[in-house]
């Protein structure tokens, strides 16, 4: 477990990742409520693009090391591709996870009106998994690490957009509305709206299963090992 | 570009297919998740090479979903493909038997299933053909490279083969000596001790004709012998000698330096063709009028320079010719250079000569 407590320290040692990784969290949870929308408080809608943006902020890490020549010497060192991807992503996910747990029951203890908290933890964590495959996906088609960040981020407003954090899906034209379904972030929209009014169990299954899926997808097309 | 590129190309643009006719649809949200299981085993087929038994798979995931979307339907030009592209074409005909069930529009259905079977058919042939290939050029690198072996052998052979000649020449020319001029001279020797003994004038008179003839005889082999042993072509440095006169294009300006009678036989062989080399390719390439050629030897080394004024740049791939060259001098721990300057090509033929090799 060498690799995961060094990417875990990794993680936290540029400023920049600190911010993203502490200080946006916990601002998510003072966000004042919306009036009509979101049914949630602002903060909790927004999460899922700061869920985006760390994803990518963390992947970025693996690419660096790509660009270092790290995966290269790695691949002569007695360890598998597998073994260094697999401790690099199980810190990550902790890394979000925890971010999750600490939104939500940091906004129970505020005294957000969560609806069901639990529930939207397990979407949030759900939501992490996939952004972080996404990001992982993304990854392995650059070279660069600035590049593939701003890219990226381009990537992030028009998913955000069309698929209904920023604005309400239901406002789109029809056509729009389908394209939305495209994109992972349509379906953290719509758990959102189940948190908030949900009845049926198996739609929120259906929510979360999608978004495995997209984890898997995307998992399966980033895992490749690239040397440079 | 490989044909695996394009196989995947058109994998992800069937998913591709698949989502535009979902938006354009009017579908559950719910059945959307058919397009991310099929994208999902078509990014495993991505990464990994998958047996043919996953497109089982395949169908029955759109099996399960014919009751919901007629999508499905469209999602079997996957696994017809996939089949197809194993060489298995006759059972993804099977998969046709879907259009009798469906309720979509069945002539443009028909259609998409043909062109995956076609596509499958072309991937199929064009993988197999690269499979081939690939086999073809493994197996001529590996001709040429026991090629090359054997050339490396052939030409330590040739080496060892001109040291033996060489033994076997001295030894011919000791048994030479030892049979024709050793009886002689040693019976003359012989003849001049008694004559000191001997008191009669008549018998050392006699003796004495005999030490006569016997040096005689001597000198007359001693003469046949060499004579004979004399060859008639020229070797080593006459024979370069003669090559530079022979060659009437170009002025040749040639200095020797050294003793040439330490360079083995073999190294002459080599220095002959580098020199016959150089001068055709002065002669056919370059514009040069005067070629200067400096033979030295020295108690460690052999080395045949040779210099044109030639101007002219032509681009300097080195020739089969100077290729094999370069290798026969390596392979007798020597080297050849070819370098172009300003004024003209210089050739630098370095061979080492072994000490102690004589003794």
């Amino acid at each position: 477990m060498t690799i995961f407590t060094f990417a875990l320290k990794r993680s936290f040692s540029n400023k920049t990742n600190l911010l993203f990784l502490t200080l946006f969290p916990i601002a998510c949870i003072f966000f004042p409520k919306g009036e009509e929308w979101p049914f949630l408080p602002y903060g909790y809608q927004y999460f899922g693009i700061i869920i985006l943006f760390i994803g990518i902020r963390l992947a970025t890490i693996i690419l660096e090391d790509r660009a270092k020549g790290l995966v290269k010497r790695l691949a002569v060192a007695p360890i598998s591709h597998f073994q260094y991807l697999s401790q690099n992503l199980l810190a990550y996910s902790i890394i979000l996870i925890v971010q999750c747990v600490l939104v939500v029951y940091g906004g129970v203890l505020f005294g957000q009106e969560l609806y069901q908290p639990g529930w939207l933890l397990l979407l949030y964590i759900s939501f992490s998994f996939s952004s972080l495959a996404m990001a992982l996906a993304w990854i392995s088609i650059y070279r660069n690490k600035d590049v593939s960040f701003l890219m990226y981020m381009a990537i992030i407003f028009i998913v955000v957009m069309l698929g209904g954090i920023i604005i309400p899906v239901e406002i789109f034209p029809d056509l729009l509305k389908r394209l939305a379904v495209i994109f992972p972030t349509y379906w953290l929209g719509q758990g959102i709206n189940w948190v908030a009014f949900g009845e049926e169990i198996l739609d929120f299954l259906l929510i979360n299963g999608v978004l495995w899926l997209y984890t898997v997808v995307f998992m399966i097309i980033g895992s490749i090992r690239k040397i440079q | 570009m490989e044909p695996v590129v394009f196989v995947n190309v058109w994998r992800f643009l069937i998913v591709g297919i698949l989502m535009h006719l979902w938006i354009i649809g009017d579908f559950m949200v719910s059945t959307f998740t058919l397009i991310l299981l099929l994208l999902m085993l078509t990014s495993l087929r991505w990464r990994f090479s998958l047996s043919i038994w996953w497109v089982c798979v395949d169908v029955f995931i759109c099996f399960l979903y014919f009751p919901y979307t007629t999508i499905s339907y469209y999602g079997l030009a996957l696994p017809i493909f996939e089949l197809s592209k194993k060489g298995k074409g006759l059972f993804s005909l099977l998969l046709f038997g879907s259009l009798f069930i469906t309720s979509e529009s069945t002539s443009i259905l028909f259609w998409f299933y043909l062109q995956a079977l076609f596509f499958g058919v072309f991937s199929y042939i064009a993988l197999k053909n690269q499979a081939a290939f690939q086999l073809e050029i493994d197996e001529q690198r590996k001709a040429r490279n026991e090629l090359e072996q054997v050339k490396m052998e052939l030409l330590v052979a040739s080496q060892t083969a001109s040291e033996q000649a060489e033994l076997m020449e001295r030894y011919r020319i000791s048994r030479e000596l030892h049979d024709h001029l050793g009886h002689d001279l040693t019976g003359a020797s012989l003849a001049l001790q008694a004559y000191e003994y001997v008191q009669d004038p008549n018998e050392a008179e006699k003796v004495l004709q005999e030490v006569k003839n016997r040096l005689e005889r001597s000198t007359k082999n001693l003469r046949e012998t060499v004579h004979n042993m004399t060859p008639i072509i020229e070797i080593g440095v006459e024979r370069l000698e003669s090559i530079m006169q022979h060659f009437s294009q170009i002025e040749v300006q040639y200095h020797k330096s050294g003793n040439m009678l330490t360079v083995p036989a073999y190294i002459w062989g080599l220095l002959e063709s580098c020199l016959k080399e150089a001068l055709t390719n002065v002669a056919r390439h370059s514009n040069a009028t005067k070629v200067e050629i400096d033979l030295q030897v020295t108690k460690s080394i052999v080395r045949l320079s040779i210099q044109d004024n030639g101007t002219e740049k032509k681009n300097s791939q080195t020739g089969s010719g100077l290729r094999s060259l370069q290798m026969r001098s390596r392979s007798i721990g020597g080297s050849l250079s070819i370098t172009s300057r300003e004024s003209g090509y210089l050739l630098v033929c370095v061979i080492p000569l072994e000490k102690g090799r004589d003794g």
